[in-house]
């Protein structure tokens, strides 16, 4: 590799690193090294070798060949816990918590503060206290099981018990791809201290604006290998995505049909649940994108799981074509007389059975179209198989294979080939961009459109408001489990839609209210 | 990636090193007998053919418990189901006494479905549970003795007597095979039990009915628990008390052996017969080779571990 960084100072340093996954080279001859005090952002397309880079690196898979240093001297690290004890320590994509301990036993879940030979329960919650703190999550009460958390502040809690090991190699996998805007500004932040004290930073993230904003230096991986390492301000955002991807990318998203009246195929009238869902009232139309914004957890995936029939005890009118509908089941509400599909939020656990050929996740929502009498029809099955993979493009080895062998992209590709093929009226996505590349992000935006133009009505929920913008007719934005403003066309900016997602406008009348209560 | 090159799947595997372990018993027995008393039963179609005839109680429980054990459930009922179904055949069946079996199986595996489908209890408490008071209705209604009613004609014909040299089990247990064969391969309900088995959320929200296959898997193993029990009141006559203790063990212990994933989602049921076949086999070497009941169950509970062991091996390198 031709570096043009100087890499004498380097704190951590590969060279000539390789590694093969059965017939599948996920990292060949890579020379890379990383400063203290830098943060450093690791850029790539899914499959492009990064996770396996930072696999290596933090001991969870070891090298086939090649050789690696930290702070001047040769490592090789048999196991996690022995990257942990020299200083490096991971948030990886997938969260490691566990659902059934409190957030302070998770917190301390490798070394708990012991008192006789017995955990300190107290210490570990002053501890957990104190790191969330640190990273401005005083609202998370320490002694909550994680399982009762959202996905946000259960990788917040991550950030924390990554922090509490007190890293020299701090390496960040994905890890602010659930979190809310608000929390990423949190996040931020503590890099930024962390930076100033020495500490050297590995950052990896689908979100190229993030990584403007925060990385000192970047390295693209593209195939396996390490095309090239630049400074800040070095090159565009467009040359970036274009070292990734080799290829060259038009427009980030498909245009948008003019506006125009649209018949409403689904229609809620005054949805509540539970105290998480607040007489929510909205209609989306056929051919129509409709977003759902604002902060992380206020009510919008429940309002999809609640379309979708797997909330018990939702209040309210559901009008589908104009017929009022009772989805108490997802099979219900798949049935054709329906004919919603949802997207879940993740892919791995509800939208894929992950060991199962990549055949038989696509056919198990509509083996009924598939079958003749009692038996699966086996000609109809692979026709059926064939057209959803060609239809989006799935780059797939066989359709034998398992799921599992695919890339987040392909996998999400195939959750929506599966519901394609039930011939959903209605699409719910939840949030189905999270931690896939640019690339196939581009096919999926590509996909909605052409999904709505045949006619589908989709309500999108993104925790992207990039995304929203460019992707959707009219966005929804969710505040404490009430639909607080509907945006479309001009209105639809980055700007409005945090001031919406804020609230600030209901919060400052409240606040002139309450003061004119008192006086 | 498969290991196409060898033509073996994952699944494949298992199978494969059973069916092998099974050739090492056959060789180790006949070398053992040969030495011994100078013959070899164990390559004498007779003999093999008599201990299949036993093996088919087991190869039908262990039918049922493959389809119980996919969608990652297990049923620890099937002792007193089996002995329950058996009794109510003998003792109130008259000249139903298999469709009054087949009954008794059919309802507990509706009792055991419901309470893991929708009250969401535990299989592994809530078919222990069910065990327990079938046990004890049993005991209250034949007093604590065996019934001194016997099989009828036909549960003793299907059991105990041949058609062209062939036992008669084994036709019935080659019929239940071929049923399971068909639903987990050619059904869209065979589809629906993989996919429970390796993710029930997954499964949930493509639209299963999860709650409804699991109650009629249990549904199934209840059904196959209680046959076995019809066949074998049939084949020695009489129902007797504890006749099904000593299939739950083995039931499962088949159904591993055989390369199911224990905690669900995968197998293949040609594993299960390899499976069955091999504990069958395991059973009567140990008896020729007269080893005291002690032994043989240390010889059986070992040769579990170890081949669970084997298949062990390789499955770690896959993440």
């Amino acid at each position: 590799m031709q570096d043009a960084v100087p890499t004498q100072h380097a704190f951590l340093t590969l060279s000539g690193i390789s590694k093969r996954y059965g017939g599948v080279r996920a990292l060949e001859d890579v020379d890379f090294a990383c400063e203290r005090g830098r943060i450093h952002a690791v850029l790539g397309e899914n499959g492009a070798g990064k996770s396996t880079l930072i696999k290596i690196i933090a001991g969870v898979v070891q090298p086939d060949a090649g050789s690696m240093r930290l702070a001047g001297n040769d490592v090789s690290f048999a196991a996690p816990s022995a990257a942990n004890a020299a200083g490096v320590v991971c948030i990886f994509q997938e969260l490691s918590l566990m659902p059934d301990l409190s957030v302070a036993d998770n917190i301390s879940i490798a070394s708990p503060p012991r008192r006789f030979g017995l955990i300190n329960g107290r210490a570990q919650r002053r501890r957990a206290e104190a790191l969330l703190a640190e990273i401005g999550c005083e609202d998370v009460n320490p002694l909550m099981r994680v399982r009762d958390l959202p996905l946000s502040r259960r990788q917040m809690v991550e950030i924390a018990k990554a922090l509490g090991q007190r890293p020299q190699l701090l390496i960040l996998d994905e890890a602010t791809s659930a979190l809310t805007s608000a929390d990423v500004e949190k996040v931020y932040a503590m890099l930024a201290r962390l930076k100033s004290e020495g500490v050297a930073i590995l950052y990896i993230s689908h979100r190229m604006h993030e990584v403007e904003a925060l990385a000192d230096r970047a390295s693209v991986f593209r195939n396996g290998r390490h095309i090239e390492t630049f400074d800040k301000g070095v090159r565009s955002t467009a040359d970036i995505v274009q070292l990734m991807i080799g290829r060259d990318i038009a427009t980030q998203y498909p245009a948008k049909p003019p506006h125009r009246q649209v018949k409403p195929v689904l229609a809620l009238e005054n949805l509540s649940w539970d105290k998480h869902l607040d007489r929510i009232s909205l209609s989306v139309g056929s051919g129509e994108i409709v977003g759902l914004g604002g902060l992380d957890g206020q009510g919008q995936k429940s309002l999809l799981l609640a379309l979708f029939g797997v909330l018990r005890g939702v209040t309210g009118r559901v009008t589908v074509g104009g017929r009022e509908v009772r989805t108490a089941s997802p099979a219900a509400a798949k049935s054709s007389a329906v004919g919603i599909a949802l997207v879940p939020e993740d892919r791995k656990t509800e939208g894929l059975m992950l060991p199962m050929s990549i055949a038989d996740n696509l056919t198990i929502a509509s083996l009924d179209a598939i079958s003749t009498g009692p038996f699966v029809d086996r000609a109809k099955e692979r026709a059926a198989v064939k057209r959803g993979i060609d239809s989006l493009q799935i780059r797939i080895g066989a359709p034998g294979d398992a799921v599992s062998t695919l890339s987040g992209g392909n996998q999400q590709k195939v959750v929506l080939a599966k519901w394609l093929m039930t011939e959903p009226r209605i699409i719910l996505l939840n949030d189905p961009t999270r931690g896939i590349d640019v690339g196939t992000k581009q096919e999926l935006y590509r996909l909605m459109r052409a999904l709505a133009d045949q006619g589908a009505a989709i309500l999108f929920y993104s925790t992207d408001y990039d995304e929203l913008i460019g992707c959707c007719d009219r966005v929804a934005i969710m505040y404490g489990g009430r639909i607080v403003r509907e945006l479309e066309g001009d209105e639809l900016t980055e700007t409005n839609i945090v001031a919406s997602a804020l609230n600030i406008d209901a919060a400052t009348s409240a606040k002139a209210r309450a003061g004119a209560a008192h006086a | 990636m498969k290991t196409m090159n060898l033509g073996l799947s994952r699944d494949d595997r298992p199978i494969l090193i059973a069916s092998l372990f099974i050739l090492v018993i056959l060789v180790a027995g006949t070398a053992y007998t040969i030495a011994r008393f100078g013959s070899a039963p164990l390559l004498q179609p007779a003999y093999l053919l008599q201990q299949l005839q036993i093996g088919a109680f087991l190869g039908i429980v262990a039918a049922g418990m493959m389809i119980v054990i996919l969608i990652a459930q297990i049923d620890l009922s099937v002792p007193w189901t089996l002995a329950a179904a058996a009794m109510m055949a003998t003792s109130i069946g008259g000249p139903l006494a298999i469709l009054v079996g087949l009954g008794v199986g059919l309802l507990i595996g509706l009792v055991n479905g419901i309470g893991v489908a929708y009250l969401r209890v535990p299989s592994m408490i809530f078919t222990l549970g069910v065990n327990a008071v079938m046990r004890g209705l049993m005991v209250a209604h034949t007093g604590g003795y065996a019934p001194q009613t016997t099989a009828t004609g036909l549960m003793r014909s299907l059991a105990s007597e041949r058609t062209l040299g062939i036992p008669n089990a084994l036709f019935v247990w080659a019929a239940v095979s071929v049923l399971v064969v068909v639903i987990l391969q050619r059904m869209p309900l065979g589809r629906y039990i993989y996919a429970i088995g390796n993710k029930e959320a997954a499964a949930y929200l493509a639209g299963v009915d999860t709650r409804r296959v699991t109650v009629i898997c249990f549904v199934l193993c209840g059904l196959a628990a209680a046959l076995a029990g019809v066949l074998l009141a049939g084949y020695s006559t009489k129902a007797y008390q504890a006749m099904g203790d000593a299939y739950l063990l083995p039931s499962i212990a088949a159904v591993v052996i055989g390369g199911t994933n224990i905690l669900g989602g995968r197998g293949r049921y040609l594993g299960t017969l390899v499976g069955v076949v091999l504990i069958v086999l395991l059973n009567s070497v140990l008896s020729i080779m007269d080893m005291p009941e002690a032994g043989r169950q240390v010889i059986y509970g070992l040769v579990i571990i170890l081949m669970l062991l084997v298949y062990g091996r390789g499955e770690r390198v896959t993440n």
